[in-house]
């Protein structure tokens, strides 16, 4: 699709207003805001999951339920996860499920509802987990959550030395000549999804032919820095004001997942066939060149053996930028590409110092200790920050 | 100092490691994640401690350096609060913990106003913006020496040591 600038008249918001903001994503922030102090958040026992499931899936109609095998996951550095087997009188074999449940903050605060209703359309796109049930504001299930079915895979291959956290700093090894195809063709997919016909609940798209997309994201993750501060950071600060007054025009807005990167994608390790394409938390109707910086960013990526650096650990930046623009049929413009590295990388630096640092400070979240590891690589997107605002 | 901080914190890690770790199952994967991710924030920690009352201060005075940078050309608006400001944080410097980081919060949140202009009513001039360019600069540099020790750092092999950084 060519999404080059049309001859249409701009349809420009103002930079500096600060109400531009997607009605769910401003009801999600408010939310957090309004129940912080209910806190602290105490990590759920596997029994008061139990009853959680039983009481909604009663709710939901199902007779005869039993729930079993309830088993904390780990991984992934916001929801709250737990593996369990759903039982009753209309399925009396049983399913595996997951269940992803919203603590009081986290790393990301995002919404259920979107998550579920994306996930659940993209899965007759490509292989994604499959979305049985979503409680969008924890209405039955006391906080928000989504079910998911369960899905097989690996992130990293077993010897592929990572850090362990959010899949982030491993290798891919010998799968990588499998895995990067699918990871191009996942991110155009995503990009050429046509979100217009879709009648999507819980998402707005900003107009198209205008800078509405970007001031959108600027709104979304300036107010969370200014609702979570912890310490003045005045890079941080300095980024927002690059980004409003640089926000480029996005002609035709597209569906993009956010968070496509390393780790967010699994895979069958003796194949390396994709099982499920993870964390739609993110996704938004906005300008896919946010995708596109997202995962050019450094820490989501590794070096390869020869030393060359690698896009999520699969490809090299020219290589990846080839490949995916062959496979989308979208151009790259390197303006708005370098815009939104900008913006991703304040982005990352508000969840670090902003909204990681206030959950743990109010201990909202199940897991702290990974907040606070997490936190300690904000000063890498400063950096970034510092340099790509200086390349101008 | 006995035991010492040290002391202490090898005792807890090897504690973790020989007597807690091997007591959870395999199924306790997020105990595992946790008590794994405990480890390393003591062994950080132990790199830290002995600097981080000089980390801190040093960061202040970075603060305070870049406020005066743009004390020279920053909107006459809000030059006198800006001066006295500085001279406020002034009066704190080479005070405890605690006081550093509460005068971090105030000048830093003078910085941010002044960098947003009255949400871009106020003109920020371009010798601010380098003099704030300047300061992260560094300051990005010091911090990711700090925390070297995660390892999430893609760049981690061109830094320092928390011992050369704080000795140049």
């Amino acid at each position: 699709m060519d999404d080059s600038p049309l001859l249409a008249p701009r349809d420009d918001v103002n930079v500096w207003d600060r109400s531009e903001l997607e009605p769910r994503i401003r009801h999600v922030l408010e939310r957090t805001v309004r129940l912080r102090d209910t806190g602290p958040y105490r990590p759920k026992s596997d029994s008061q999951v139990t009853d959680m499931l039983t009481r909604f899936f009663a709710a939901k109609g199902l007779e005869d339920i039993a729930i079993t095998d309830v088993e904390r996951m780990s991984g992934g550095a916001s929801k709250e996860q737990f593996a369990f087997t759903l039982v009753h009188r209309a399925d009396g074999g049983g399913e595996r499920l997951v269940l992803r449940m919203d603590p009081l903050e986290a790393i990301a605060q995002t919404c259920r509802g979107r998550e579920g209703e994306i996930q659940a359309i993209m899965g007759d796109h490509m292989p994604v987990a499959p979305v049985r049930w979503f409680d969008a504001d924890g209405d039955l299930l006391g906080q928000p959550a989504v079910i998911l079915g369960f899905v097989s895979g690996v992130t990293q291959p077993s010897d592929g030395g990572g850090q362990g956290v959010s899949g982030m700093g491993g290798q891919l090894g010998t799968l990588i000549d499998r895995l990067a195809p699918q990871y191009i063709d996942a991110l155009a997919t995503t990009h050429r999804f046509d979100w217009a016909r879709a009648h999507l609940e819980f998402f707005d798209a900003p107009h198209a032919n205008s800078n509405q997309a970007a001031i959108w994201q600027v709104n979304w993750w300036s107010q969370v820095w200014w609702d979570c501060l912890v310490e003045p950071v005045p890079v941080v600060t300095l980024a927002e004001r690059w980004l409003r007054e640089n926000a480029p025009v996005c002609a035709v807005p597209m569906l993009v997942h956010g968070d496509l990167r390393m780790g967010n994608f699994m895979f069958e390790e003796s194949s390396g066939q994709f099982t499920a394409v993870l964390d739609w938390e993110l996704a938004h109707i906005g300008d896919f060149h946010e995708d596109i910086a997202w995962t050019m960013q450094k820490l989501f990526g590794a070096w390869g053996a020869d030393g060359v650096f690698l896009v999520s650990g699969l490809l090299p930046r020219n290589d990846f930028i080839a490949q995916y623009q062959a496979a989308s049929g979208n151009a790259i413009d390197p303006a708005r590409l370098h815009y939104y590295e900008v913006l991703n990388a304040y982005k990352c630096a508000v969840m670090d110092l902003g909204q990681a640092m206030r959950a743990s400070v109010a201990s909202n979240n199940h897991q702290e200790v990974v907040l606070t590891w997490l936190g300690s690589a904000g000063a890498v997107f400063l950096s970034h920050i510092v340099q790509l605002i200086r390349k101008g | 100092m006995l035991p010492s901080i040290d002391l202490r914190i090898a005792n807890i890690v090897k504690a973790l490691e020989q007597v807690v770790l091997p007591a959870l199952t395999g199924r306790e994967r997020l105990a595992k994640d946790q008590v794994n991710l405990c480890i390393g924030h003591l062994h950080m920690i132990a790199q830290q401690w002995r600097w981080a009352a000089a980390f801190e201060a040093g960061s202040f005075h970075a603060m305070i350096a870049l406020a005066e940078q743009m004390l020279r050309s920053v909107d006459p608006g809000y030059a006198e609060e800006l001066a006295q400001a500085i001279a406020s944080a002034k009066a704190v410097e080479g005070q405890g913990l605690a006081e550093v980081e509460h005068a971090i919060v105030a000048l830093g949140g003078l910085i941010d106003r002044i960098i947003l202009g009255e949400d871009g009513k106020v003109a920020l001039a371009s010798a601010v913006w380098e003099a704030v360019l300047d300061y992260g600069e560094k300051q990005a540099l010091r911090e990711r020496t700090w925390f070297a020790a995660t390892g999430l750092d893609p760049d981690r092999q061109e830094l320092p040591s928390i011992a050369a950084m704080m000795k140049a």
